[in-house]
């Protein structure tokens, strides 16, 4: 069930139980109601492999500290803006790096998303679209692991990498496509809970329990099969695979010079470990890198942040391009929104979604390119303003699909993107 | 007897369905009419329908239904050597009358009415010991929900019960979406902004006429009762338009029940509005409240949605569907599979006074109920509204744990732990902890209906967490510490089945067992920890079938 | 400067004695050794001096970023040609030197002081050293004679926020962002001791970054205390939420003499401090608005404090002990008479 206007009234969300209405069979699972097998959409792009990078600055990371500094202006502040490896485009001084791997990365100048609300931002640039009150849209990395995942890939589909003190699984943010693909946090960069066999427990003896267990089953199920018992059991399957893949985790495994070039704090650690799942066959990996919400020394903090950012950022774009990766991953770097363009009394910016900018790199993404301008100080988009909804369809048209498709849910037709929005054709390769 | 006879005929059994209730009521138990009505349904139903369960299928069935968990291995002997024909119906009537029973329904309810919202107002265990009490003292359903929209919150004695709506932050919105798909198994929400789009019974009317009841209704944290309770102003009227409508007409609505007469409101004279009138910091109590009517209203015979809903969860309950399904859709475009078995439950537990033990009790000794959940052509999935075959239902997080903990034998070895201070309040006190991490990987998010899923993590958790594994290590008295002491493996298999899957082990799993001790003969504890994970994992334990 | 007799010092009578307006905001303030000028650095890359009688403003360009740090040199060996000179540190690392007089004083010399901020300056008591300290974790010693770098001492192991040399010329104290202070041996260039100043650091573990520093730093005439001015207490770092701290050392063992706090809770930054002739402590604050606090050494609390108008970013008293200048947000400087 979904409403297309904004009610404008709180606690007013459907879950995605609201859409089984009138359905028949005990198969009610997610994993039989698949919205893809409509004619308008197919698997085939599955095969072709390609995955999505989200960089995640928590927060809302200055833009006039990134993507497009203002030196010498009244809201510019003190950093001073420097070229990059593509001629033309400046960036601040806080990204030496980033400014030596320009030409991968594309840049959207002319971002308003209107919405200064940390979690309401969030869900704008987690979703392509504003909250409403009758419709709980799914996250892009949700959509991902529907479109860009196969059922045989033990990774989840949508992986979140936090730091400390944010585990698990939040079934929510995948919305009506089922928790199948809610995104699995891995906090503080360590692997899923319980992926390590019991130091007791031998490979054999592990082998052993469960070839009883799928002995028991077939038994059991020769005559009480369902939807059901296939996912409980099929659930072994994929744990026991995801425990093959333990060392995808574990960015130990790599060379020390290695962890030493990504930095050995937790972004860089997390940046290295982005990869290693990336190259291992994940879908989308979130990496999360916090805080940014400057309202107090802005200047100061971004320094420290930035820092942190710069090289592990440069570095994991460095390394998927060496491995012939970059172009099918796509990579984007966004914020909650940007910040003020005003400097506060405590030398702080605040909140700022009237024009703030992201980046964008890799699968479809046309590298050097940079859509919209914002006015001399940045307090207005002068050219080619865009919100949130125009870099959903980006992302999807990025990455190979039809933005203007629908996904099919009871034989419902729910776009994939906003309607009103289209993809940035800019820099789309 | 006569009857009995001629009901088997389904033409006949149809024109006696067509007979009132209440000549039916005198004439045949609920649980045959239950029965006549789903052979009615399907042509050949006798020959589509799967045989009755058998006694270990029915035990462990009912034991999961009625208790929560699974039974130990000594009660599973003691059923199946009973040679009593009315072994069966005495165990519904003793596990119903358990303190176990009591523990489960109040369990099963508290999921169903808080949805696992966090316990911010009030603790977790008074509310559950209100429900356990209540279902313990056999509290009719319609007396528990009127108590439930009836406690503002104040009196200590009657504050439970305002959880529902104290956690819910007495947000109107919020309270008449879960009253209306709780109490009355139509999902309202949608109607908030208009005519519900698809289901055209559900109106924007409907909505705001519940709505009423409450919008004058908030939560308020009193200084001086130095808590958090509900306070109601005397007035505030509830208006509506629909953002469907281009002329914006604003309509208004009284406190009514969908479809229901409006509520004659009492006036209040000028100045007498309040019987603690509105302080800044202090709950204000209005001489006239719109919500005390809202149990009364709600909670009685005469609303037909009210008895649908009760009688339909606890069908679903029972039988692993409701009649009507989704629980919370039920609306004239989505008919109940059986239509007029649903009247026939509604009115069976309106007229019984909303005695859910009684009902629950014929729904146990219905045929539906006791058939077996094995399907007649292997591999094909029968319909599930036919009733053909019973259903699957999978364990919820706390049937899960409960189960682990009786079949690992953790329930037996600290029940032997606390002698004769054992009851089951203190074995629950002991024991419930070990439920949360099971409510944590399995459970539904806070806010949604618990609903079924198979993820990997759950795998895991089950494989390599420390849960099952402690569980597993021996223990006086516990499985593997009996199993350790069972030399003759044909013996060891029966107490594992016993004690695990609720049966005796077949010829070819007793053969099993012991090829896997001959394999593993120089790590038999860990042998005897791997053969019980292996059918704790099972989908045969997952399952209550 | 006036050669009547002055009224008696009275922190307690402090009232406003005039505003000079910039129209960006201030970060920092000095007067001039003569006492003729106030000089302040500002958010649009410029110097500002103002006459300060006539009230006559003169804006000096040639910085490209933000400028905090300022310094004088005076006595024999910072003449060039009789000018007296003025060292200002920006934002992209450059300082440089003006002469403090003249209508339209223009840089006579750029030094390429650090990498990223020049966090502050310092002039020896004999004119003859610059120091410069700042993000590039260093503190530098130049020549001012001559203008060249004669030491760079490393050690610092993060921003270096603050810089003051012993009366006695002998030794340099640097002061960082963790709140570590470092004492240097000047002739050698070598770290001697550290004093601690650490509860001017926090690290915020929700916003996950350093806050703090030692954001003013003083020594009284005489030599025997040294006062570092900062932000304690912190519980949010991007919110600011943190009270204002000067911490006075006994410089000679190192000790923790007071933590001078204001007496009624303010939210924000000591953002500058100094020790007055007669002993008292002066300090400002921003954060919630701006506000000016008097101490005694012997006493934790404030035995006078003043509203400020808003946001006080820095503090400098005038030769005649009398007058302090603070530089404000709004882009003022105001002068106060404390009598």
């Amino acid at each position: 069930m979904w409403c297309t206007y904004a009610c404008g009234s709180s606690e007013h969300t459907i879950s995605r139980r609201g859409f089984l209405a009138g359905a028949v069979g005990g198969a009610l699972s997610s994993l039989t109601l698949d919205p893809f097998t409509r004619p308008a959409f197919t698997h085939e792009l599955n095969k072709q492999q390609k995955r999505v990078l989200m960089i995640w600055l928590h927060g809302g990371v200055s833009q006039l500290e990134t993507w497009d500094p203002k030196p010498g202006t009244k809201t510019g502040g003190p950093f001073q803006a420097i070229p990059t490896s593509v001629p033309g485009i400046h960036i601040c001084e806080l990204l030496p790096c980033t400014a030596n791997i320009m030409h991968h990365l594309a840049l959207v100048r002319g971002l308003n998303t209107a919405e200064d609300d940390h979690s309401k931002g969030a869900y704008i640039m987690h979703t392509g679209r504003r909250q409403e009150p009758a419709m709980k849209w799914p996250h892009l990395g949700s959509v991902c692991a529907k479109l860009l995942g196969s059922t045989d890939n033990p990774l989840p589909g949508y992986i979140h990498i936090t730091p400390r003190g944010n585990g698990g699984v939040n079934s929510e943010d995948a919305a009506f496509l089922g928790p199948r693909f809610a995104s699995v946090s891995l906090s503080d960069g360590h692997a899923p809970a319980n992926l390590d066999r019991p130091a007791a427990l031998t490979e054999v003896a592990d082998q052993q329990r469960h070839e009883f267990r799928v002995h028991a089953n077939q038994r059991f199920l020769r005559s009480r099969r369902t939807a059901q018992t296939e996912a409980y059991t099929n659930s072994y399957d994929q744990a026991a695979q995801l425990m093959r893949k333990r060392d995808l985790f574990d960015i130990n495994k790599e060379p020390p010079c290695v962890v030493d070039r990504y930095g050995r704090h937790d972004f860089g650690r997390h940046c290295l470990m982005a990869r290693r799942l990336l190259e291992g066959g994940a879908t989308f990996v979130k990496v999360m890198h916090t805080n940014y919400d400057t309202h107090h020394e802005n200047f100061d903090f971004h320094i420290e942040q930035l820092g942190e950012f710069d090289r592990p950022f440069a570095t994991l774009i460095d390394d998927l391009h060496d491995r012939g990766l970059l172009s099918s991953t796509l990579v984007l770097v966004v914020s909650e929104f940007g910040r003020t363009p005003n400097i506060n009394r405590n030398y702080g910016r605040d909140h700022w979604s009237r024009a703030w900018s992201i980046a964008l790199a890799g699968c479809g993404i046309k590298g050097g390119s940079v859509s919209g301008k914002t006015n001399a100080e940045g307090t207005a988009v002068a050219d080619r303003q865009v919100n949130g909804g125009h870099l959903f369809h980006t992302y999807l048209s990025a990455l190979g699909f039809n933005s203007k498709k629908n996904f099919y849910i009871e034989q419902r037709p729910i776009p994939i993107a906003d309607p009103k929005a289209a993809p940035i054709k800019e820099v789309l390769a | 007897m006569l009857l009995s006879r001629v009901l088997l005929r389904p033409q006949l059994a149809l024109c006696l369905l067509a007979l009132s209730p209440a000549v039916l009521f005198a004439e045949a138990p609920l649980h045959q009419r239950i029965d006549q009505a789903i052979a009615a349904a399907i042509p050949d139903f006798a020959h589509q329908s799967a045989s009755p369960a058998t006694d270990a299928e029915f035990l462990r069935r009912i034991y999961l239904d009625l208790t929560g968990s699974i039974p130990s291995a000594a009660e599973v002997r003691a059923f199946l050597q009973n040679p009593s024909p009315d072994k069966r119906v005495t165990l519904i009537d003793r596990l119903l009358a358990s303190p176990e029973h009591a523990r489960h329904l109040a369990t099963v309810l508290d999921v169903l009415l808080m949805e696992r919202r966090p316990d911010k107002y009030v603790p977790h265990q008074a509310w559950l010991e209100y429900l356990r009490s209540s279902v313990a003292a056999n509290k009719p359903w319609d007396q528990l929900v009127r108590e439930i929209l009836s406690s503002d919150g104040a009196d200590a004695k009657t504050r439970p019960a305002a959880k529902f709506y104290l956690e819910r932050q007495a947000e109107p919105n919020l309270l008449t979406r879960d009253i209306s798909r709780l109490f009355l198994g139509t999902n309202l929400q949608c109607c908030q902004c208009h005519d519900h789009p698809r289901i055209e019974d559900y109106k924007q009317a409907h909505y705001y006429g519940l709505f009423a009841f409450l919008n004058r209704s908030s939560l308020v944290v009193d200084k001086k009762l130095n808590m958090a309770v509900l306070s109601e102003k005397a007035d505030g009227e509830v208006t509506f338009q629909s953002v469907f409508d281009p002329a914006k007409v604003t309509k208004s609505t009284g406190p009514r029940l969908p479809e229901g007469p409006p509520l004659k409101e009492q006036a209040v004279e000028k100045g007498k509005e309040y019987v603690v009138a509105p302080v800044a910091g202090s709950r204000s109590v209005p001489r006239f409240s719109r919500r005390a009517l809202l149990g009364p209203t709600l909670a009685s015979a005469e609303n037909e949605s009210f008895k649908r809903n009760i009688a339909n969860r606890l069908w679903a309950l029972m039988m692993g569907r409701g009649l009507v399904h989704p629980l919370d859709l039920d609306h004239s475009a989505n008919p109940p599979s059986h239509p007029e078995l649903l009247k026939l439950l509604a009115d069976d537990i309106a007229a019984r006074k909303f005695d859910m033990r009684g009902f629950l009790r014929e729904l146990a000794l219905s045929q539906t109920y006791q058939r077996s959940s094995e399907q007649s052509s292997p591999g094909k999935e029968p319909e599930p509204t036919s009733y053909t075959v019973a259903l699957l239902k999978p364990l919820t997080p706390e049937q899960l744990a409960w189960s682990l903990m009786q079949a690992t034998g953790l329930i037996d070895a600290e029940r032997q732990a606390l002698g004769k201070n054992a009851t089951e309040a203190a074995l629950y006190a002991r024991l419930s902890p070990n439920v949360t991490p099971f409510v944590k990987a399995f459970g539904n998010p806070p806010g949604q209906a618990q609903e079924f899923d198979a993820r990997l993590e759950q795998a895991l958790f089950l494989a390599n967490g420390a849960a099952v594994r402690g569980w597993l290590t021996p223990r006086p008295s516990n499985l593997i510490d009996r199993l350790g002491k069972i030399s003759n493996t044909d013996a060891l298999a029966e107490e594992l089945y016993l004690s695990v899957l609720t049966r005796v082990p077949s010829a070819e799993e007793r053969k099993e067992v012991t090829d896997f001790l001959t394999v593993r003969s120089k790590d038999r504890t860990a042998a005897l920890q791997d053969m019980a994970w292996a059918l704790l994992a099972s989908a045969e334990f997952r399952f209550n079938h | 400067m006036t050669t009547a007799p002055t009224p008696k010092i009275d922190p307690a009578k402090t009232h406003l004695l005039k505003e000079y307006k910039h129209d960006s905001p201030l970060l920092g303030c000095r007067f001039d050794p003569s006492g003729q000028f106030v000089f302040a650095g500002a958010q649009d890359n410029n110097v500002v001096r103002w006459h300060l009688d006539s009230g006559k403003k003169v804006v000096l360009t040639g910085h490209k970023s933000w400028i905090r740090a300022l310094a004088f040199a005076a006595g024999p060996h910072a003449e060039r040609g009789d000018q007296k000179l003025l060292f200002s540190g920006d934002y992209v690392g450059r300082i440089l030197a003006w002469p403090v007089d003249g209508d339209q004083p223009r840089p006579i010399r750029i030094l390429e002081g650090h990498r990223g901020w020049v966090r502050a300056l310092a002039v020896s008591p004999d004119g003859a050293l610059l120091a410069s300290c700042g993000n590039d974790h260093l503190v530098k010693l130049w020549s001012i004679p001559g203008g060249e770098l004669i030491r760079e001492l490393a050690g610092h192991a993060c921003h270096v926020y603050n810089v003051a040399f012993h009366p006695d010329g002998k030794r340099l104290i640097s002061a960082d962002l963790k709140g570590i202070v470092k004492v240097w041996d000047v002739a050698k260039g070598e770290a001697e001791r550290e004093l601690d100043a650490k509860i001017l650091y926090k690290y915020d573990p929700s916003f996950r970054a350093d806050h703090g520093g030692v954001r003013s730093m003083t020594f009284s005439a005489d030599g025997s205390l040294l006062a570092c001015a900062g932000i304690t207490n912190v519980s949010n770092a991007f919110a600011g939420v943190g009270n204002p701290l000067i911490v006075l050392f006994d410089y000679k063992s190192g000790k923790v003499k007071q933590q001078l706090r204001p007496k009624t809770p303010f939210q924000g930054t000591a953002w500058g401090v100094v020790i007055h002739p007669e002993g008292f402590i002066a300090g400002v604050g921003g954060g919630n608005g701006g506000m000016l606090w008097f101490w005694k050494a012997d006493n934790a609390q404030d035995f006078f404090n003043l509203r400020l108008p808003n946001n006080a970013r820095d503090l400098d008293l005038h030769p005649d002990g009398r007058r302090l200048a603070m530089a404000f947000f709004d882009g003022a400087v105001r002068t106060y008479d404390m009598g």
